[in-house]
């Protein structure tokens, strides 16, 4: 069964958010700031069955060795928030496929 | 006939609405097939304001119409945007439609408004009109119509 992003935060409470209801500017240098690892995505991209949303190029954190990743996450009465949340490693692999190596 | 997606932010600026049904009406008169893409919120103010659905003939969530885009789906795309959230879903279906498109940016803040047109300066080659608006659309109804009017052109 495919992972989505927007099920998990409403089913789940095993993830972090590390800034809300915050501009999307903040959010991508709390993620490039707090991050092991940073790459960079286009607006758009599909990132656990939701597309990411944002002014690029799109900041994604990963961790490997916690096995995390950092992202931005919209709504459009909420702003922007970060979120870091546990995934599979080879869902790690197909998110750092999706760099745009700037 | 040439397809329009006006997309709409959070309905909290009273001048959104009213701005929603006239560009609808605009773009219907110039031979546009319009598309309207709001949240659930934002989209109870059109229905109310528009009961026999006379202007907006199509409405879709802004997230189900996000999950099922793709390039080439709109002619034209035109954001309503007031907040920063705003600029990023503006932002995002530019890259992914990658068509003609205008922003139509309005805050009470002086210093929100011009970084709102900056960020989508800097990220897109959109056609952008801003006005210092809240309540009263007719500032943003102006530079509309000439954007749209130069667009025609």
């Amino acid at each position: 069964m495919s992972f989505c992003l927007e099920t998990y935060l409403q089913e789940s409470e095993n993830y972090e958010i590390l800034l809300s209801r915050a501009g999307f500017k903040e959010c991508k240098q709390v993620i490039e700031d707090n991050s092991k690892e940073v790459i960079h995505v286009k607006a758009g991209e599909k990132i656990l069955g939701v597309r990411i949303i944002g002014v690029p190029p799109i900041a994604i954190g990963i961790n490997e060795e916690k096995g995390t990743i950092t992202l931005p996450y919209t709504k459009p009465c909420y702003g922007t928030s970060v979120v870091e949340l546990p995934i599979a490693e080879e869902e790690i692999n197909n998110i750092k496929a999706l760099d745009i190596k700037e | 006939m040439k397809k329009a997606l006006i997309l709409l932010g959070c309905p909290e600026a009273p001048s959104q609405t009213p701005m929603a049904v006239y560009s609808v009406y605009r773009l219907t008169s110039l031979g546009y097939d319009v598309t309207v893409a709001s949240t659930p919120s934002a989209m109870k103010l059109l229905e109310i304001s528009d009961p026999e659905e006379y202007y907006i003939k199509n409405k879709i969530d802004i997230e189900s119409c996000l999950e099922n885009l793709e390039e080439g789906s709109y002619d034209l795309l035109i954001g309503f945007v007031h907040k920063d959230a705003a600029v990023s879903y503006f932002v995002t279906f530019y890259h992914i439609l990658n068509t003609t498109s205008l922003a139509v940016v309005f805050e009470k803040d002086h210093d929100l408004l011009a970084s709102f047109v900056e960020s989508i300066s800097e990220s897109t080659d959109a056609n952008i009109v801003s006005a210092r608006a809240y309540h009263n659309p007719t500032p943003l109804r102006v530079k509309f119509d000439r954007a749209i009017k130069k667009l025609g052109d």
